[in-house]
C-alpha cells in the first residue's frame, strides 16, 4: 500500500456476525481505517448526515427495501458505495454500486478494493479549500453591510453570481449567517475590527 | 421504561419536557403515560425522534394529544430560556475571560443577538400560537361556539417558524474551526458540549411542531371550515 491516508468506512451490514468478522478484517490491517457501523437504515442516513464517510459498505438488503442507489448517491454526493454480497440481488442494483465485495474475497482482495476506492476518492471533496479571490471580495463588502444588488454593481457581476458566491462561502466556511461570517472575517484577518466593536 | 433511558439518557430530559418525575421505578411505558394522561402514541414517536428516528405517521396522533403536545413544547421553552441559553451565556463570558480578544467578545454578541431572537420566537408561540391551537380545539370540542372570524392561520405560523438552528450551528463552526484557542480549552469544550445539547433537543423541538403539530392543527383548521 502506498497511500497511508486514513479512510473513514461505514458499514451497514444486518448480521451482527458478519459485520463483526469484517471489522476484525479491518483491524488486522492496522490503524488506518476509521469505521462506524450501523444495522438500521435511518441511523446510517443520520450517521452520514452527520459527517460523510469516504465510502459506505452496504449490505444491498437496506438499498433494496428502503429506496435506490440513485436517491442515495444525489443525496450523499461523493460518497462511494461498495456491496457486501452473500445473497442474491437484482444485477442491475450491484452493478450500479461503485465496488462489490463477496463473501468469499480474501482479506487482501477486500483492502485492495477499498484503497482502489479510497484512491478515487473525488478530489473536490476534499479538506476545505480557502476562498477564492473573488469569494473574499465578495465577503468583504457582505460583512460591511452591502446588500448582493450593491456588491454586484460594486463588483460589476450579476447578483445570480453573488448569490453563487455566496453558496461557496457558506459551503466552505461552514458559517450561513451574515454576523457569523463577521466574525469568520475578524479572524481570518480579511476585514478589520473597525467599525464592529 | 427504565429500559430505555439506560440505552439513551437524554430520554432523561424528554420525560421532565413531559413533566413526568425522572424517577420510573420498574414502571412500564404503558403504565407512566396512563399515570400522566399521555398517549403512547406520542410518546412513542417523540422517544424515537431523541433516538434520532424521524419516524412520525399522521394517524397516530388526535386532538387530544394537542394539550399534552402543546404542554411538552412549553416547558421545552422554559428549558431553552431559563437554563440552557444562560448556562452557554455563562460559558461564553468565562471564555472572554481566559481568552481575552475581539473576536471573544464578538462571539458574546453574536450569542446575545441570538438570545433575542429565539426569545421573541419561544414567546411568539406561548402567546400567540399556542393560544390560537388551544382556540381551535376547543372550538372542535365544541367547549366555545365556533365561527368567530379569526383571520390568524397556522400558514403565517409556519412562515414565522424561521430556522433558528442556523445561528447555533455559525458558532459551534466559529469555535470549533476558526476561533485560536488561549487558557479556554475546558470552557471552550463545556460551551460547545452545551450547544451541541441545545441544539439536539431544537432539532427534536422543531420536528415535533413541523410534521405533528402544524399538520394536526391544519386538519383542525380545514374541519372547522367545513361547518
Amino acid at each position: 500500500m502506498t497511500s497511508r491516508k486514513i479512510i473513514r468506512i461505514l458499514l451497514a451490514e444486518p448480521s451482527p456476525i458478519i459485520a463483526e468478522g469484517f471489522c476484525s478484517l479491518l483491524n488486522r490491517e492496522g490503524n488506518r481505517f476509521y469505521v462506524s457501523r450501523t444495522d438500521d437504515y435511518e441511523e446510517l442516513k443520520r450517521i452520514i448526515h452527520g459527517g460523510k464517510p469516504d465510502m459506505v459498505i452496504i449490505n444491498p438488503v437496506f438499498i433494496q427495501n428502503n429506496t435506490t442507489l440513485a436517491e442515495l448517491k444525489q443525496e450523499f454526493h461523493g460518497v462511494k458505495w461498495i456491496g457486501l454480497v452473500y445473497a442474491y440481488f437484482d444485477p442491475k442494483l450491484l452493478s450500479r454500486m461503485d465496488a462489490l465485495i463477496q463473501i468469499n474475497d480474501t482479506p487482501g482482495d477486500i483492502i485492495s478494493i477499498l484503497q482502489k476506492q479510497a484512491d478515487a476518492h473525488n478530489p473536490e471533496e476534499e479538506a476545505q479549500p480557502s476562498l477564492t479571490e473573488r469569494e473574499t471580495e465578495v465577503l468583504k463588502l457582505l460583512v460591511a453591510g452591502h446588500s448582493n444588488k450593491e456588491i454586484a454593481d460594486r463588483l460589476s457581476i450579476s447578483t445570480h453570481t453573488v448569490i453563487t458566491h455566496r453558496k461557496n462561502i457558506t459551503q466552505k466556511t461552514g458559517i450561513k449567517t451574515v454576523s457569523g461570517l463577521t466574525i469568520y472575517a475578524v479572524v481570518k484577518h480579511i476585514t478589520s475590527l473597525e467599525g464592529y466593536k | 421504561m427504565q429500559e430505555i433511558i439506560f440505552q439513551n439518557h437524554y430520554i432523561l430530559l424528554m420525560l421532565e419536557h413531559f413533566g413526568i418525575s425522572l424517577v420510573v421505578y420498574d414502571k412500564t411505558i404503558k403504565e407512566l403515560c396512563d399515570e400522566n394522561q399521555i398517549s403512547t402514541g406520542v410518546f412513542l414517536a417523540f422517544a424515537n425522534l431523541y433516538n434520532g428516528v424521524k419516524y412520525t405517521p399522521e394517524h397516530d396522533y388526535d386532538y387530544d394529544d394537542l394539550q399534552t403536545i402543546i404542554r411538552y413544547l412549553k416547558n421545552c421553552h422554559v428549558y431553552y430560556l431559563k437554563e440552557k441559553c444562560p448556562k452557554i451565556e455563562h460559558y461564553i463570558r468565562l471564555m472572554c475571560e481566559q481568552n481575552d480578544q475581539p473576536e471573544t467578545q464578538m462571539v458574546k454578541s453574536f450569542f446575545k443577538d441570538y438570545l433575542n431572537e429565539i426569545t421573541e420566537h419561544l414567546n411568539y408561540e406561548d402567546e400567540i400560537v399556542f393560544p390560537y391551537i388551544i382556540d381551535l380545539y376547543q372550538k372542535i370540542k365544541g367547549q366555545v361556539t365556533a365561527g368567530t372570524d379569526n383571520n390568524y392561520s397556522v400558514t403565517e405560523y409556519k412562515e414565522h417558524h424561521n430556522d433558528i438552528e442556523e445561528k447555533l450551528n455559525d458558532i459551534k463552526n466559529i469555535l470549533i474551526r476558526y476561533l485560536p484557542q488561549k487558557e479556554d480549552p475546558v470552557i471552550r469544550r463545556k460551551l460547545l458540549f452545551s450547544l451541541f445539547e441545545m441544539e439536539s433537543d431544537l432539532n427534536v423541538h422543531s420536528h415535533i411542531e413541523d410534521s405533528i403539530l402544524i399538520p394536526l392543527v391544519e386538519k383542525m383548521e380545514r374541519q372547522l371550515q367545513q361547518i
